[in-house]
């Protein structure tokens, strides 16, 4: 106890000479208004006084705020100026983003790699992808379901062609995917709900193919949409972006083998499978090719007068898109070999907890 | 500032390994170099087609003549050299069956030595299917591939009755064979012989009367020279000992971890089995008391199919799902260094006769002791010489020497090892003094 006071008291005493400091210090802050240079020596975590403390960091923030436009206002001057003389411009920097900056990955696929084209040819999908079969799906839920799983499953039957719902009753996994697999399916796809609202999806693609588990969050329902469009019953176009890595490049096949492989252009369907960060974000669109040649290619000229010529902006054509069908996000849990089998499976790719030691880590 | 972190690589010792991979391609990793030789992909033999899958391969590494067999999905068994890749022999089995239903899954190059008598040409193999036939055919070897299938003698037997055969091992004096998979006990077999020797037995319902069915997934011999002691792995995630000697049910078991136990491999001290489940996960154990020795961390993702010991190295290889060959340091459990290969590895073996000189075929010749006296030589040589420089590194240096000094004095088996380890620790510290 005594030795504990003795700190209390020593404590207190600090307190004691911080206060003097912090005196001390609002002289030099009322200082540092006029001087930045002195500033920098005294940070706003040195003071202990809170509202003294909060004060000089507002402060320190509105200046950097003002220091930060008072940049944007020259580096456009100096763009503004250099267009009127006919200078080139300075170069746009390219901001570092934690994409740019990715840890080197050697498993990124690269174009003239030949084992790649092999691997491609010969794996569970490409049947599927050479058009040798069509692509049959079959979507159930798990046990038990309600409210926004069954909603989301009816856009997902709406989404991807030739897909059918079974319920799923109470059977097992294993005989369901065994029942697919007399019936020909070529993929199964089962909703998971927690709390009536679906979070996980499972991708396991048949006869042997392997099993993909997702995390799905952020799932917004068409409904729930602005403005939103009513797809048609045409087959979409699929666009898959980013997926670089050779699980990624697996995953993407993945998704790919679950649309037929000829798109009906007619239909003007998109559905884009976007991944950014290891996140794989869903979008379904609709998009039209309007010519617009009205008053509004009449305010596009007098833009385009200087730049390019008269008879482009005339057969301006802009592609507006309209979303439909849900919305949602889906991050890699776990790629299984073989279909799905939690006891004796093995796994081609599982996230663990020591992969995480880097923000510019990704797999996809 | 964009933070990377790069592998720190403590360096390989000078080793070989040859991949094997669901393409049919054959890899070959070199690292050269005393120390911190950068593992590397020299050589890949194969054109990448689906149905040339290796299942199994296995490899004599005798000094001169050595010989690597490879059995593929197709049904076919190859053997090839293992220093330049070309194809010795072509197997195939002629028999009505599909290759796809009835895969070869055990494959065994016989060592030469133990045929003395014959020629040197003549070769040995044994392999086991899926379904249990188990032949073992001897042939002549000749130059040219084409008029090479002279089969001597073919043994063929039954493994089992029903079930899958999933895993076979042949012990390290060659005389005996141990197979086991799902539904089908582990069986110990006589090679001479051709007679099972022993089964084991399932073990018991648990408290709660739940039967586990039998479903082996691995086994290997525990020693070099004692064909009694066999581990097994198990889809259940068990690991096993069985002693023939003692009782047919499991002297020792434990599980390890969520998966289905996938690879298992013996050290060359005789106690400690490496091994590998279905989520990467590899761990060591100490198969006298069952306990877990340490595991193996190095961002390993997927499912471990294979594991091999250097015959000489503390250094072990796994390969797996996730296409990486890695490289341990057994005593730390460090990962010294990962390769990429691009498919779905299926097993991975060291050329033992391999020693880090330029011209390989002189190696050849070189005795492995030599060898290692010659590292020795220039350990103490590189000391000499830059003791200035690297003074702070040593001192780490021989503290780990010390460190592995202790683990290793435990050992029985490793005597001639822990004189060399004494004898570099000497020199360093002798070093040490000097530069004090």
């Amino acid at each position: 106890m005594g030795w504990k006071r003795k700190k209390d008291e020593v404590e207190g005493d600090d307190g004691f000479v911080g206060g003097g400091d912090n005196q001390r210090k609002r002289k030099k802050a009322t200082a540092a208004a006029t001087e930045p240079k002195e500033k920098r020596e005294i940070l706003p975590s040195m003071i202990k006084n809170k509202e003294k403390r909060s004060a000089v960091h507002a402060k320190l923030k509105q200046q950097k705020k003002l220091e930060k436009r008072k940049k944007l206002k020259d580096r456009d001057a100096a763009e503004k100026r250099a267009l009127e003389l006919g200078e080139e411009p300075p170069p746009k920097k390219i901001p570092r983003t934690i994409e740019n900056t990715r840890e080197f990955d050697e498993t990124v696929c690269r174009p003239d790699d030949e084992e790649l084209y092999a691997g491609n040819e010969c794996d569970e999908f490409s049947s599927v992808l050479k058009r040798e079969s069509t692509p049959k799906i079959l979507i159930t839920t798990c046990r038990f379901n309600s409210t926004r799983g069954p909603a989301f499953i009816s856009e997902l039957l709406e989404v991807i062609p030739n897909s059918h719902y079974y319920r799923r009753g109470t059977y097992d996994l294993k005989k369901i995917v065994e029942y697919a697999n007399h019936r020909e399916f070529t993929s199964v796809i089962i909703v998971h709900t927690n709390r009536r609202e679906p979070d996980a999806l499972l991708i396991i693609g048949l006869p042997d193919g392997p099993t993909a588990h997702f995390k799905l969050s952020k799932l917004v329902l068409r409904k729930d949409i602005k403005n939103h469009g009513n797809p048609t019953s045409h087959e979409p176009e699929l666009v898959l972006t980013n997926f670089t890595t050779r699980l990624g490049h697996r995953i993407g096949r993945l998704i790919q083998s679950l649309f037929p492989q000829a798109p009906n252009f007619r239909g003007r369907r998109v559905v884009t499978f976007h991944n950014q960060r290891d996140f794989i974000f869903f979008r379904h669109h609709r998009y039209i090719f309007e010519s617009k040649e009205s008053k509004h290619t009449d305010s596009k000229d007098k833009k385009m007068k200087n730049g390019k010529g008269e008879e482009v902006s005339q057969e301006k054509v802009i592609a507006r898109l309209q979303e439909c069908g849900p919305r949602f996000t889906l991050k890699l849990v776990s790629l299984q070999h073989g279909t799905f089998d939690t006891k004796g499976g093995e796994y081609e790719w599982v996230h663990k907890p020591e992969m995480d030691t880097s923000r510019r880590r990704f797999f996809l | 500032m964009p933070r990377t972190t790069t592998v720190e690589s403590p360096g390989c010792p000078p080793f070989r390994a040859l991949t094997f991979d669901v393409l049919g391609l054959v890899k070959v990793v070199e690292a050269r170099g005393k120390q911190g030789g950068v593992p590397k992909v020299v050589e890949r033999w194969g054109e990448p087609e689906s149905r040339n899958c290796v299942l199994a391969a296995s490899i004599d590494g005798c000094k001169r003549n050595p010989m690597l067999a490879v059995a593929r999905k197709c049904g076919k068994i190859e053997l090839l050299d293992p220093l330049n890749g070309d194809t010795r022999v072509v197997i195939s089995d002629a028999i009505d069956t599909k290759p796809e239903d009835d895969p070869i899954i055990g494959l065994h190059v016989f060592r030469r030595e133990r045929t003395e008598e014959r020629s040197s040409r003549s070769c040995t193999l044994l392999s086991c299917t899926t379904k249990g036939n188990a032949v073992m055919r001897s042939f002549e070897v000749t130059d040219s591939p084409e008029d090479c299938v002279s089969t001597s003698t073919t043994n063929k037997w039954n493994v089992c009755a029903a079930g899958s055969v999933l895993c076979c091992k042949v012990d390290g004096s060659e005389n005996y064979a141990v197979a086991g998979g799902k539904g089908v006990e582990l069986n110990i077999w006589d090679l001479d012989k051709c007679s099972r020797m022993w089964t084991a037995k399932s073990p018991p319902k648990n408290n709660l009367g739940i039967f586990t069915p039998t479903w082996f997934t691995s086994a290997t011999f525990l020693c070099k020279d004692d064909h009694r002691k066999v581990v097994a792995g198990t889809n259940s995630r068990q690991v096993r000992l069985y002693d023939i000697s003692a009782q047919r049910r499991p002297v020792l078991s434990f599980d390890f971890r969520e998966t289905p136990i996938k690879a298992v491999t013996e050290d060359i001290d005789g106690y400690t089995v490496y091994v590998g489940n279905g989520s990467g996960d590899l761990a060591s154990f100490d198969m006298r008391t069952g306990k877990l020795l340490g595991c193996f961390l190095g961002k390993c993702s997927g499912s471990i199919r294979y594991i091999s010991r250097h015959p000489d190295f503390p250094v072990i290889a796994s390969c797996g799902l996730d296409s990486y060959l890695r490289l341990w340091d057994v005593k730390s459990r460090q990962l010294l260094s990962a390769v990429f290969l691009k498919q779905h590895l299926n097993s991975v073996l060291f050329d033992s006769g391999f020693a880090d000189e330029e011209p390989v075929q002189n190696a050849r010749d070189v005795t492995e002791n030599e060898a290692q006296r010659h590292r020795v030589d220039e350990t103490q040589y590189e000391d000499g010489t830059l003791l200035v420089k690297r003074k702070k590194k040593k001192k780490k240096k021989t503290h780990e020497e010390g460190r592995d000094h202790k683990t290793s004095g435990k050992e029985n088996g490793g005597i001639e090892k822990l004189n060399r380890k004494k004898k570099i620790k000497r020199v360093k510290t002798l070093a040490d003094d000097d530069a004090l």
